[in-house]
């Protein structure tokens, strides 16, 4: 691979949040940046949280019918 | 301590877990105390659907909700969030509607993009095992639903050459 080729790799990684770089001197570090990685993992947790917070809702709406029904079985005998 | 707490104040509370399937799926599951007919009223009567779609914890409001819940039947809700200027419109059609164990319905709003959501409800007992499947037409599809990266195979792929072309130089 070439220094250009290598450089434009890099380049690629760090726009995608996948590799931290430090110039030091004629020393260019690379580290591994897990951003993105973290960041899908942050939206499956509010996806979840979202539905977490309408099945809550959904328990209520339920738990309704339910007591309606019972009352509504009772009426008919 | 606090999980106590919380186990006492809400006894009936059961977990919500999500799970990307593959590249195209995103599953939601979990158990409602009530049999399947009655889960299925509360998601097809659009006067019950309304009290529990649009969470009030995420500071939503829901301005219209329109469900025609029949086979090529569409539904339409609009909502609003302080955030957004313009009221925002979730639409599609239904495509499967069996009474009580199976709702299938398209998502239109984001054009061809748009999955396609499948919702079972499968009799535990005098529960219900609620699975929610979403089924897009491409990663990419599913990729900017959730907001992360396009291109992350490409991105991952150019990491391996790279990773390979440096282990070579060393050797």
């Amino acid at each position: 691979m070439t220094l250009t080729g290598m450089k434009k790799h890099v380049g690629v990684l760090e726009q995608a949040g996948l590799v931290t770089t430090e110039k030091v001197g004629r020393v260019r570090t690379c580290r591994l940046g897990l951003r993105r990685l973290e960041e899908e993992v942050m939206w499956i947790e509010s996806y979840r949280q979202l539905w977490d917070a309408r099945f809550d809702e959904l328990d209520e709406v339920v738990e309704e019918l339910k007591r309606k029904e019972r009352v509504d079985g009772r009426r008919k005998k | 301590m606090d999980a106590g707490r919380n186990s006492q104040a809400n006894p009936m509370k059961n977990r919500t877990s999500v799970e990307r399937k593959s590249e195209r799926e995103l599953v939601v599951s979990r158990i409602i105390n009530a049999p399947p007919r009655i889960v299925f009223e509360a998601w097809t009567k659009a006067e019950l659907f309304q009290r529990w779609w649009v969470p009030k914890s995420f500071g939503l409001t829901l301005l219209s909700c329109e469900l025609d819940v029949r086979v090529g039947g569409v539904y339409r809700l609009v909502f609003r969030h302080p955030d957004a200027p313009e009221p925002m419109a979730f639409h599609g059609r239904y495509l499967e509607v069996v009474p009580p164990s199976r709702l299938v319905w398209t998502n239109e709003e984001a054009g061809d993009n748009g999955q396609v959501t499948t919702v079972t409800f499968e009799e535990r007992g005098d529960r219900t095992l609620l699975v929610m499947h979403d089924l897009y037409p491409s990663k990419e599809a599913l990729d900017a639903g959730s907001g992360s990266t396009d291109g992350m195979d490409e991105t991952f792929n150019q990491l391996d050459e790279l990773l390979a072309g440096l282990s070579a130089e060393r050797s």
